[in-house]
């Protein structure tokens, strides 16, 4: 029964890593939203005993391997948001959905910023402005994301 | 840290021990080979999800060639037929060449060349991270590909294989600006090094001298130094020479002949024990 509702977090972390790849046109793929990054966030809010940075961890490795990201690199950026996030959530939680659309594009800046200083300390060429895009799509989808994974929280009855 | 709950204080620690573990495994995964066995066994699990998310466009591409009315089917099979002629013509041609080739070479007492391998691969639609030219094909270990093999499709050398699991691989481009390739002129024989930078339609050939006899239009083969790449496939062609008085060298801008942003059946070239000319 127990392992059943975590199957959920597990199966919606598993969405994410699939939206993650899903081939976009071009010119569109690098607004992508860091779909597993604003799933994690979620969960880290509301089961911050369960999904926390051992989990942000793993799935970063995950994330890594499917991107052919260094190893650790977006695990790196995951860790440090869940870290932050576990800190403020509580005060976040009883804002409204728009604040805390403005606080996780904070989040993803954050893990932005990260991922492409590393991308920078490996000599790969200098970030074009395009790359900070992908936090503002983050921020905008927020909302719906918040909104379903809270639904599907509530149907499966998770703690 | 004193002044933090006691739950606090173990979250940082958690978070500090996972933080340097990040930057400990970045480091190795850089510098060695080690990780690769990781990536390997974790990438392997993740294949189905990318054959999943290649499903659509197979199944679109199925449909199209399901529905393709009779007569473009019967069109379509006769240019083949005829371009299938022509290339068995040159290819007698060819095989003539080559055991003309193998006499002199005998002749002269230098060692023989074999034939290159190849395996036929496709593209898994799927996007990998943006700042790198990566794309992921659909055969692995299981298929004989290992790491290092060069990877083509019709027109030119495309990238080489640096991932593999047992069901798919991952090739870096030549257009990566983490890649460069050894590369020849095929007009003049001189040698230089086509560096990728992030653009498709953009190889660099940097520090060639002023003096190089290079031309706009000259075309570019791999030269097979560095035993990474096969000999004598096409890779790029020459569209413009900047000369810089003050450092003596040339800026060489070339455009790679691969479809690299559009080819969808690739073929892996696995190389011969190679036996390098003298």
């Amino acid at each position: 029964m127990l392992n059943l509702r975590y199957f959920v977090i597990f199966l919606s972390l598993l969405v994410g890593l699939i939206l993650m790849i899903l081939p976009l046109p071009e010119a569109v793929q690098i607004y992508r939203p860091h779909w597993v990054a604003l799933i994690l966030i979620y969960w880290n809010m509301a089961l911050p005993g369960r999904v926390g940075p051992w989990i942000a961890f793993i799935i970063g490795i995950i994330v890594d391997t499917s991107q052919g990201t260094l190893i650790g690199q977006h695990a790196l950026a995951l860790v440090i948001i869940i870290y932050i996030n576990q800190n403020f959530h509580q005060r976040i939680r009883v804002m409204s959905l728009i604040q805390q659309a403005i606080y996780v594009f904070g989040l993803l800046m954050i893990s932005q910023v990260i991922i492409v200083w590393v991308e920078g300390i490996m000599g790969r060429p200098p970030p074009i402005l395009a790359f900070f895009g992908a936090p503002f799509v983050g921020m905008l989808i927020w909302p719906w994301v918040f909104v379903i994974l809270r639904d599907i929280r509530r149907k499966a009855n998770i703690n | 840290m004193n002044q933090l709950h006691p739950r606090e204080q173990n979250t940082l620690i958690r978070t500090l021990f996972l933080v340097s573990l990040c930057v400990a495994l970045m480091f190795v995964d850089q510098r060695f080979n080690h990780l690769e066995v990781v990536r390997s066994n974790i990438s392997l699990v993740l294949s189905p999800l990318r054959y999943l998310v290649s499903l659509p466009v197979i199944t679109v591409n199925w449909a199209n060639e399901w529905l393709s009315s009779h007569t473009d089917i019967l069109n379509e099979n006769a240019v083949l037929k005829a371009d299938g002629r022509i290339l068995n013509a040159r290819l007698q041609k060819m095989q003539v060449l080559q055991a003309e080739n193998t006499r002199l070479r005998n002749m002269l007492g230098s060692s023989r060349k074999l034939a290159d391998q190849v395996i036929v691969a496709e593209l898994l639609s799927v996007d990998q991270n943006p700042y790198r030219q990566l794309i992921e094909i659909n055969k692995g270990t299981n298929d004989s590909v290992a790491l290092g093999h060069a990877v083509i499709d019709d027109f030119g050398i495309m990238g080489q294989v640096i991932h593999v699991n047992q069901y798919t691989s991952t090739t870096i481009l030549i257009s990566d600006p983490e890649h460069a390739i050894p590369v020849q002129f095929i007009r003049s024989g001189t040698r230089s090094v086509a560096f990728g930078n992030g653009s498709v339609d953009q190889l660099e050939l940097r520090y060639l001298p002023a003096t190089a006899d290079i031309e706009v239009g000259d075309e570019l083969v791999t030269s097979g130094l560095g035993g990474r790449f096969p000999a004598d496939y096409p890779v790029a062609k020459v569209i413009s020479i900047t000369k810089d008085l003050t450092l003596g060298f040339v800026t060489v801008l070339a455009k790679p002949l691969a479809r690299l942003d559009s080819s969808r059946e690739v073929l892996v070239v696995k190389p011969n024990n190679g036996i390098a000319p003298e």
